[in-house]
């Protein structure tokens, strides 16, 4: 799996979409720090924005990327390697290269701008949800054959992910606003790993306050080790549960 | 022992049978020509041999070994493809490098021959995404001829490569046919079938019609080509009738 991976790892080194993301990161930190005063407010911004764009970016790269690989992808797999080898190795070299970009994107002016807990969080979460949409683009590109279909079908995923699952808990929100309804909201957003994300990162700014009883009550989860830990293995198992179906999928596939 | 054994290779896409009920055996130091109208299942055939395809039903055993259970019997088989892609930012020497490992490959121990007959060498430190289809096709090449495979599977292996490099390459053939490896070669050129091949695989409708020497086509059909000769065998043919020998 190792061979596979390094040298796949070569060829994005060299990719002009991986450096131009790397870049494109590196703009819109420095620019969001320069551009407000205050280091939390430019990390609330940055929080958005990375929330947005790092998911939606690492999960196209990288069902472009298995597409663009096709051929060569049936040449390994006529080479005496397993089959999980070939998905995972590929898999694990996108995740790396798409980290790399990310920390060096946001890692860097984060650490220089803002290096405390909101900004480690931030970059922790950054780098789960990067693993998480590789994983995610790696099944969906392994279980489509046609490529504007598996791209269509990330784009849904991510708008789902991002847009549609937030207005359906606002929606559930108001609905039954006269009810107590926190609980069952928190474990809610906590099953999109976005909205975890966002969680972790507003619980370390402290605006949990803002969201009134909400945020108590994510505040009194979320905010303790035990609640972090559980935060975290559910990322874990957005990364571990779509490689999974992906290497499945990828055993019995007809190439 | 044959080195290629299929028993009863069947393979459907949903209602489609794309393969149905071959039977054929290959042995070392034979070059068979694979050929048939298009959607014939001459790439299925392929593709269930290399394991890229599993079958529907019936078996196929490389070396002895089960194809579709352990991926070491592929350690055998050299494969050409038909369109030849390889990762862009890779250079020659570093895609070169990444199968030498992937096999465990010493320095050394590989046939490095056509790099130098097919013009390679100059290209060594030539990005993949800078080279031209044709030149990404002897690259190819290179890769399938490299570990010396006792089965080799090429497909449509001319194709888009220019005429000297083209002859280039049905040399390498036949000296893996003279060290005894068994070769399978997927062909719309009669000629080359003609020239090359000790048998040839006609496929039709997924069904093996023809398994027979191009020689014995010809005498029997007492035609001169072989473009002429097989129509002319497969009219005497009843439909579901299989001639091999």
């Amino acid at each position: 799996m190792w061979k596979v991976c390094k040298y796949t790892l070569i060829d994005l080194a060299r990719n002009r979409f991986a450096l131009g993301y790397a870049a494109l990161l590196l703009v819109v930190s420095v620019g969001l720090f320069q551009l407000e005063g205050d280091p939390t407010k430019a990390l609330i911004s940055l929080t958005q924005v990375a929330l947005a764009l790092v998911p939606l970016l690492a999960l196209v790269f990288t069902i472009i990327y298995y597409y663009n690989q096709y051929e060569f992808t049936v040449l390994l797999a006529v080479q005496p390697l397993r089959r999980r080898s070939i998905v995972l190795a590929q898999w694990a070299a996108i995740n790396i290269a798409m980290l790399v970009a990310f920390l060096f994107g946001i890692g860097m002016p984060v650490l220089v701008y803002s290096p405390d807990a909101a900004g480690w969080t931030l970059l922790l979460t950054g780098a789960a949800l990067t693993a998480v949409f590789t994983a995610i683009g790696a099944w969906i590109a392994v279980r489509n054959r046609d490529r504007a279909r598996g791209v269509g079908i990330g784009l849904v995923t991510w708008v789902l992910m991002v847009l549609v699952y937030d207005a359906l808990l606002l929606w559930i929100m108001f609905a039954f606003s006269d009810r107590p309804i926190e609980p069952v909201i928190v474990p809610l957003a906590a099953f999109n790993p976005i909205d975890l994300a966002r969680i972790l990162v507003m619980l370390r700014i402290d605006l949990a306050a803002l969201l009134g009883y909400t945020g108590a009550v994510y505040q009194q989860f979320f905010g303790t080790a035990g609640g972090m830990l559980v935060a975290f293995l559910a990322l874990l198992l957005w990364v571990l549960l779509p490689c999974w179906r992906a290497v499945r999928a990828f055993r019995v596939k007809d190439l | 022992m044959d080195r290629v054994v299929f028993e009863g290779v069947g393979k459907r896409y949903g209602k489609q049978w794309a393969l149905r009920g071959v039977n054929a055996r290959f042995a070392p130091g034979e070059v068979v020509m694979v050929i048939g109208p298009n959607g014939s299942g001459k790439t299925t055939l392929i593709k269930c041999l290399l394991g890229l395809v599993r079958t529907t039903e019936g078996a196929i055993q490389v070396n002895g070994m089960e194809v579709g259970t352990d991926p070491e019997y592929r350690r055998a088989i050299g494969y050409m493809p038909q369109l030849a892609e390889f990762p862009r930012e890779l250079t020659v020497d570093q895609l070169l490098r990444m199968m030498n490992d992937i096999r465990n490959a010493r320095s050394g121990s590989t046939d490095d021959r056509l790099i130098e007959a097919l013009g390679l060498e100059a290209l060594l430190d030539k990005r993949i995404g800078t080279l031209s289809g044709g030149m990404r096709q002897k690259v190819s090449a290179v890769l399938a001829f490299r570990y010396r495979p006792s089965v080799l599977v090429l497909d449509e292996p001319t194709a888009g490569l220019d005429p000297v490099s083209a002859r280039t390459l049905l040399e390498a053939v036949s000296e893996a046919r003279r060290n005894g490896a068994t070769v399978l070669i997927t062909s719309h050129i009669m000629e080359e079938v003609q020239q090359l091949g000790d048998r040839l695989a006609y496929l039709q409708d997924g069904r093996l019609r023809v398994l027979l020497a191009p020689e014995v086509l010809l005498e029997v059909t007492r035609e001169s080509s072989l473009s002429r000769a097989l129509p002319k065998y497969l009219d005497q043919l009843p439909p579901s009738h299989v001639e091999s020998m």
